[in-house]
């Protein structure tokens, strides 16, 4: 067998994968074998186990050399037992029974006369420190407090804390010791003295109050370190000491949030605390350390107001600094700091909005968060155009339900008029309009109903319209205009509103292309799409009475029509019983589809208020228990993605059920079937003019994704190619989307194969998504085609799957874009 | 109050020390913890980032040196600046122990590193803050072997 560096040479050396297993499968049977080998010298032993360390280090299985590794540490020689506690500390694992072995000889190494040897099994016992070498073994931990060795004494320092850790119990014995280690100076001894206090502290209630009466000898040392000048063996960048400050203050605060603190030493702490603050120059990691933990101090403990200012103003200066570790603690600390001191944190407004623009992901989600903590009635404008701006931005899509739910809460709380509020909701809903919960989009909706304002509402409107016009595809966004056009229709058609941006009057045309697209969306999920057809159909049927021009109610008629037969029960069923109400005659109707009460938003905050209900739901009993809890902690708690607040709970209950009243009523009542012509496609025609890609480029990517139905679809799967530009050239770009049709089905492992006439030449680019379908996600691919100019494009696919964990085989052919290329 | 555990990996991902101050962790939970930790930093800008960030209820703090990742887990109340200082002490240790350190250094004499770092960590606790002292102790000891 050859050296350990052989043996890591031939590893490296190693041109493959398969080269280097084999070299370790070889490496390891040899060991295991000399293993077996009785007779084995400590030498061959030795390079044996260092050999199963490198194994380790690679991530092989060592397990069958630990028996080796004890009777290595066994040897006399100091080589021997240096690499045998060190395998042992690296190997073993603490459920095993081969500690019991070591429990001997840590015994008897513990007490050896050589105090380097001493010094390797005190680590060793720092490392695989179970409860039971605890127990066994602490009687010699506290024999080595005694020596005058201060490099052993330091090393049980550390180990006691852990046994301390390991088995409360044991704080009883160390904490004697206490009293006498406190005085000592070798900073490395106080920096094992610190963590041991903490340990007892931390183990045992009784020993507390003897604890906190170190406070007076702990702050002196701090002083002394303080005030001491240049120690070039302790200095790091111009701080002395910084560990040992840093240990020493952490300690502090433990103990300064004792009860039994007194009064005279929280005011010593004050004292050390505003002199270690004032004492070191920011600028440098070292002195950001100590800053840091003076600052986490100051706000723990009972401190003065001055000193309070001081710490804030400190971390006013972390924020501004160009490392970003600094401004992570800073941001991290104010987040805590906002609820004691909420004024001085306004002042670094700026400085925290100016971090919503930082290149680090982690620096933007603290400041978010803390934007939304300081936000009040005052700053509320400012904030909120900044926190929008951010949205826009915004990659992150698990950052957007926190942001929308908090943005609805904040412009609740704080609006400073209607208008204002309105308009930050549409401006959020055209930015992350698809990352709005559900509970959302009913308080916006019944905010809009209660709206009073005739004007306002119809400024909302066009809004909401152009808004929709800018991105059809955000999903609440969608909903809420097509709920408002139903609602509210008439306020427009009535007095020819135009949209901003585009100056489009909105009348039946807009109203109707708006209301197709929606029926004939694909963009979203298959639930998303069931909700948004019955909030058209809603609207249609609401529209029915406002329309004016026959054709257009003989529109709408067509499209309610071709409803009636959906494969969807729920939109089946709600489409049926309108076509019923449509033919009745415009009197009934109109006192059918009279607008909805506003729903009363007064009653919901009283009684959330009273903090008790009279309401037989148990759904609002419910939130009354979120809204005692949540309301403080929404703020804080970024990832929880279900945060709401209790009043918009209450107000969803509220409108769901008044939905749920008119539409029952609608159910009952009772009319004459009829039959319908189908047909006029004039108005069909209006919604590829809105969509023409000339017109606007970014329309052009999203628009045929809404409009177009799948060129394939089975009850799994459905496939829609779109074509990405006008073939021509010879060339063509298409983007295939494959989406499952069933919500709960998992579909896996996903492969979509596509071939071309020999003639043409297919490339397939990149794909968005990984190969799943499950969850409502979809699969997107590029697919290139270059062949002779002037022939048809076909396409033969295959589309192979797993469908519930079984092999599915789709195959079909496309030849569906008129366009030659 | 510790660290949990440091790892020192390389830019593909490759061991080069493992120290688990906790014992509890299994193997396949090592294994699994240093290839996720290698994917969630190697993709981090150095430039724009921070040093720190959470995973499994521990925090990272990590910093890179030419092609080695250092990388400490510590509880989430700790301190994370102390923690990246004390990291770089470890790494001057090093450096001055081979006077200029690479990553060969490393693979060759990996039991090394683990002797120094368990001068300068113990019980997951920074133990010493004095590199002439921990370098004396070290040479100390080689001379023993």
């Amino acid at each position: 067998m050859g050296s350990l560096k052989t043996f890591i040479k031939n590893v490296r050396k190693s041109k493959t994968i398969a080269d280097e297993r084999a070299v370790i499968k070889k490496e390891s049977a040899s060991i295991r074998t000399s293993f077996r080998d009785a007779g084995l010298d400590h030498t061959t032993r030795r390079i044996n186990i260092s050999k199963l360390l490198y194994l380790y280090i690679l991530g092989e299985k060592t397990h069958f050399g630990q028996v080796e590794c004890l009777k290595l540490l066994a040897s006399p020689r100091f080589a021997d037992k240096r690499l045998g506690y060190l395998a042992t500390t690296l190997l073993l694992d603490e459920n095993q029974e081969v500690l019991t072995l070591l429990t001997n000889s840590l015994d008897n190494d513990m007490q050896h006369p050589n105090p380097f040897i001493v010094g390797i099994a005190l680590c060793c016992l720092g490392s695989v420190a179970s409860a039971d070498l605890a127990r066994d073994l602490h009687g010699n931990v506290e024999r080595i407090f005694t020596s005058n060795n201060p490099y052993l004494k330091k090393k049980a320092c550390f180990v006691a804390a852990k046994l301390v850790d390991r088995d409360p119990d044991l704080a009883e014995t160390f904490m004697p010791k206490i009293d006498q280690l406190i005085g000592e100076k070798s900073p490395s001894i106080l920096l094992g003295v610190s963590r041991l206090i903490q340990a007892i502290y931390d183990a045992s209630p009784e020993s507390r109050p003897a604890l906190v009466k170190t406070v007076p000898r702990i702050v002196g040392h701090i002083k002394r370190v303080v005030s001491t000048g240049y120690l070039p063996d302790y200095d790091i960048l111009g701080v002395t000491d910084p560990f040992l400050q840093v240990s020493l203050l952490s300690t502090l605060r433990t103990l300064a949030m004792d009860s039994t603190c007194s009064e005279k030493y929280l005011e010593e702490i004050n004292d050390i605390l505003t002199q270690v603050a004032s004492n070191i120059d920011t600028g440098k990691n070292p002195a950001h350390a100590v800053l840091y933990e003076c600052i986490k101090t100051i706000f723990t403990i009972r401190s003065d107001q001055s000193l309070r200012v001081l710490g804030v103003n400190l971390l006013g200066k972390f924020l501004s600094s160009k490392d970003n570790n600094t401004k992570y603690v800073a941001l991290n600390t104010l987040l805590t700091v906002i609820s004691i001191e909420p004024q001085a944190v306004q002042r670094h407004r700026s400085t925290i909005v100016s971090c919503l623009s930082d290149g680090d992901i982690s620096i933007r989600r603290r400041a978010l968060e803390l934007s939304f903590a300081i936000l009040n009635e005052s700053n509320v404008r400012v904030l909120v155009r900044e926190i929008l701006q951010f949205l826009e931005n915004c990659q992150d899509n698990e950052l957007k339900p926190y942001i929308t739910s908090q943005l609805i809460y904040v412009s609740d709380k704080f609006s400073p008029n209607q208008k204002w509020h309105f308009d930050t909701l549409t401006r959020m809903l055209r930015s992350a309009g698809s990352d709005v919960s559900s509970e959302s989009v009913s308080h916006i909706l019944a905010l809009i109903m209660q709206c009073k304002d005739t004007e306002l509402k119809k400024h909302v409107i066009s809004k909401l319209v152009s808004s929709w016009l800018h991105d059809s595809t955000q999903f609440c966004l969608s909903l809420v205009t097509i709920w408002t056009l139903g609602e509210y229709g008439d306020l427009v058609l009535e007095s020819g509103i135009y949209t901003e941006e585009t100056e489009k009057v909105i009348d039946d045309t807009l109203i109707l292309s708006i209301i197709e697209s929606g029926i004939n969306n694909t963009t979203f999920t298959e639930s998303e799409t069931t909700l948004l057809v019955s909030y058209v159909l809603t609207a249609i049927i609401k529209l029915s009475i406002k329309f004016k021009r026959p054709e257009s109610i003989e529109r709408l008629r067509v499209i309610l029509n071709s409803k009636t037969h959906d494969t969807n029960l729920e939109i089946q069923t709600r489409a049926v019983e309108y076509k019923e109400i449509f033919t009745q005659d415009l009197q009934l109707k109109k006192g059918i589809l009279a607008k909805m009460p506003p729903p009363v938003m007064k009653e919901a905050q009283t009684m959330s208020l009273q903090g008790s209900s009279h309401q037989k739901s148990g759904r609002v009993d419910n939130s009354h228990a979120k809204n005692s809890t949540d309301n403080g902690n929404d703020l804080l708690d970024l990832m929880d993605d279900n945060t709401t607040t209790g009043v918009e709970t209450n107000y969803a209950a509220n409108s769901q059920d008044l939905l749920k009243d008119i539409f029952g009523d609608v159910g009952n009542s009772n009319s004459n079937p009829t039959t319908g012509t189908n047909g006029n496609q004039s108005t069909n025609n209006n919604i590829l003019d809105l969509f023409d890609p000339a017109s606007n480029q970014s329309r052009a990517v999203h628009a045929p994704e809404v409009s177009k139905a799948p060129d394939y679809a089975n009850s799994n799967i459905a496939v829609t190619f779109i074509p990405r530009s006008v073939p021509q050239n010879g060339s063509a770009t298409i983007e295939a989307i494959v989406r499952g049709q069933q919500p709960n089905a998992s579909i896996e492992d996903l492969q979509l194969l596509i071939a071309v006439p020999k003639s043409q030449k297919l490339t397939i680019a990149s794909a968005a998504g990984d190969n799943s379908l499950s969850n409502g996600k979809s699969i997107k691919q590029v697919l290139k085609i270059i062949g002779k100019e002037g022939s048809k494009i076909k396409l033969r696919v295959k589309v192979t799957y797993n469908l519930n964990h079984q092999n599915v085989e789709d195959m079909f052919d496309f030849a569906g874009i008129k366009e030659t290329l | 109050m510790a660290i949990h555990y440091i790892l020192v990996l390389n830019r593909q991902g490759k061991t080069r020390l493992g120290k688990w101050f906790n014992n509890a962790y299994t193997e396949g939970e090592k294994q699994r913890y240093t290839s996720e930790i290698h994917r969630l930093i190697s993709s981090r800008a150095s430039k724009i980032q921070s040093n720190f960030i959470e995973y499994q209820q521990c925090k990272l703090v990590y910093r890179r040196y030419a092609g080695l990742y250092f990388i400490s887990a510590i509880d989430i109340s700790d301190s994370e600046l102390a923690s990246l200082e004390s990291l770089h002490f470890f790494v001057e240790v090093l450096d001055t122990y081979f006077d200029n350190v690479c990553e060969l250094d490393l693979i060759f004499n990996f039991y090394k590193i683990y002797y120094i770092l368990d001068e300068v960590y113990l019980a997951g606790q920074y133990q010493e803050i004095s590199k002439e002292r921990i370098l004396e102790r070290v040479r100390m000891l080689d001379k023993l072997d």
